[in-house]
Formats: structure tokens, sequence, C-alpha cells
């Protein structure tokens, strides 16, 4: 079976991937993890605020994925059924760890060719935004990243957790103004 | 601190969060793969163990219904009981049949007596 580009993503392709899986297809695993995993792991570590426990939990979808794929019905998109699959995973955790994670700064950012006085505020703002999103309640930083990060719609959104379109969309509201509080000395007061 | 305008909000939230959108992990495909198929292994290993334990006790049922139980053995030993008992007791009665039959011999009064004690005789 040949590589297809990443960037190619196709839900008729993920399909006959998928059945491929289910008749044990390991090369077929392979290509859906390599066309998936990037967003999954970026999802994730919004999530957790850590790249190897990210990974780790990213690993556990996947194979999740395979021991469903014989079930597995392509009534939704694989993408938003993997990140359905780590949301859950992800609540797991935090109550096996008893609490949530309260930090998220690994991400470094890239100053590109801006001046280094810009470079240093970017960065700053940065950071401060990981800070903030970290401080959110689980449902609102579920939301605000599967909407802005993810750029998923409501509907996938309350089909991923589990609730009515309208409280996804109270979520996403409180988690901006939420934040819009925690950066006032960015912004100002909202 | 300077306050930003208040309209780049959004936007400096959708670039914070969209830089971390994607990370492309190298080698990650290949660990999934390895991983799935240690668990395979895995599951066949407990699968078979499965079906050999499931075997081995069906062997050990079987050998068990077949062999008597300590039920069996009582009941068995109590019919013996209970047949020996009912011999004995045979033995008995038939003694006591063979008594019954000597009895009216000796309760059966001899013609000779009764000539004598016939009075008058």
């Amino acid at each position: 079976m040949s590589q297809e580009d990443p960037i190619l993503s196709d839900d008729e392709d993920d399909k006959r991937l998928m059945a491929l899986v289910a008749e044990g297809d390991d090369d077929a695993l392979r290509m859906i993890v390599h066309r998936h995993h990037a967003r999954l792991v970026g999802y994730l570590r919004g999530e957790v605020g850590c790249q190897a426990t990210a990974e780790e939990l990213a690993m556990e979808v996947f194979i999740r994925l395979h021991r469903a794929a014989n079930r597995w019905r392509p009534d939704a998109k694989l993408s938003t059924y993997l990140i359905h699959i780590a949301h859950n995973l992800v609540l797991n955790e935090w109550r096996r760890r008893g609490r949530k994670p309260t930090t998220a700064l690994e991400f470094a950012a890239e100053p590109g060719d801006q001046t280094h006085d810009s470079a240093r505020r970017v960065t700053e703002l940065d950071e401060a935004f990981q800070r903030a999103i970290a401080q959110l309640p689980t449902e609102q930083r579920t939301a605000i990243l599967l909407v802005v990060q993810q750029e998923l719609p409501y509907e996938d959104i309350a089909g991923i957790m589990g609730v009515p379109v309208s409280s996804v969309k109270t979520w996403i509201h409180r988690a901006r103004s939420r934040l819009r509080d925690l950066l006032k000395d960015f912004y100002g007061p909202a | 601190m300077d306050h930003l305008n208040p309209q780049p909000f959004e936007k400096d939230l959708a670039t914070a969060l969209s830089r971390g959108r994607e990370i492309r992990v190298p080698g990650f495909a290949d660990r999934v793969v390895g991983a799935v198929r240690l668990e395979r292994r895995r599951r066949t290993v407990i699968r078979w163990s499965s079906v050999i334990t499931g075997a081995a006790a069906c062997v050990i049922t079987m050998l068990v219904m077949r062999s008597p139980s300590e039920d069996s053995l009582n009941r068995q030993t109590v019919a013996l009981v209970a047949r020996e008992e009912s011999n004995q007791l045979t033995d008995l009665l038939g003694l006591a049949d063979d008594l019954s039959l000597l009895t009216p011999v000796v309760d059966k009064k001899s013609s000779i007596v009764e000539v004598l004690t016939t009075p008058g005789s």
C-alpha cells in the first residue's frame, strides 16, 4: 500500500482504510495514524498541557480505534470519532488523577521574521493565553479548544461532549468571557 | 502593561490556539502499529489460555462425574448395611419359621396320652 499525502485527507478514503483495518491490515492503520495523529496530539496537548501525556493518550485512542474497527460505522467523520474517543480518555485521565491539569506552558512561540521586542511580546501573550486556557473549567476549555483550535461545528462538539448544542454555545460564551477577564492586563476589562 | 486593542482578542485567541492545532510526532504511526501488534499477540495468548483452561475444566468435570461421589459412596454403604441386616433378619425369620413348623407337633397331644387321659378309659 502506498503512502498518501496527509494533506489529501478524505472521508471516503478513511472509510476504505477502516474497512482494511477491520481485516487486520496494519499498513492501513499506519496510514490512518499518519493522517490524523497530528491534530489529535494537538487537541490532547491543549487539554492536558503535557506533550508526553498527550502522546500516550493519542496512542490509546488509536489502539481503541483498532479494537473497535469491526464495529465502527461511518456515521460520522473519522476525525470527529477520534476526538470523541480522545475526549473520553481525557475525562478518564482527570478522574484518575483526581484533578484537572493546571498548566499548559510547553508551547514555544516562533518569532519568525518579527523584531526581537515584537517576538518577545508574542511569546508573552501566547504563554498568557495558554495559562488562561488551562485555568478554564473543564467543559469550557474543551468547548473552546474544539471550536477555535480544531474548528469543529457546534453540532459535532455537542456530539463529542454528549450535550445539547445550547450547552456548547453557553460554555464557549463563558470561556471567551473568562479568558477576557484573565487577560485583562493585555486587553483591558471586558 | 499597555492594553492592546480589544478587537484583536479573537484573533490572538485563534492564533494562540492554532499554534498547537497540529503537532506532528515523528515515528508515531510505527509506535502505534507496534503497540497494536503487541496487543494482538497478547489477546491471542489470552484467547488460547482461555480455551485451554476451559478444556481442562471439562476434562476434570468429566473425571469427577465418572468417579463415585461421597454421597454416592454413603448411599452404597447404607444399602450394603441394610442388605446385611435384612439377611440377618431373614435368617432369624427362617429360624422362626422352623420353630412355627415344630410348634404344632409339640403342642399336639399324642394319641396315647389322649387315650389315657380320657375319662372312663
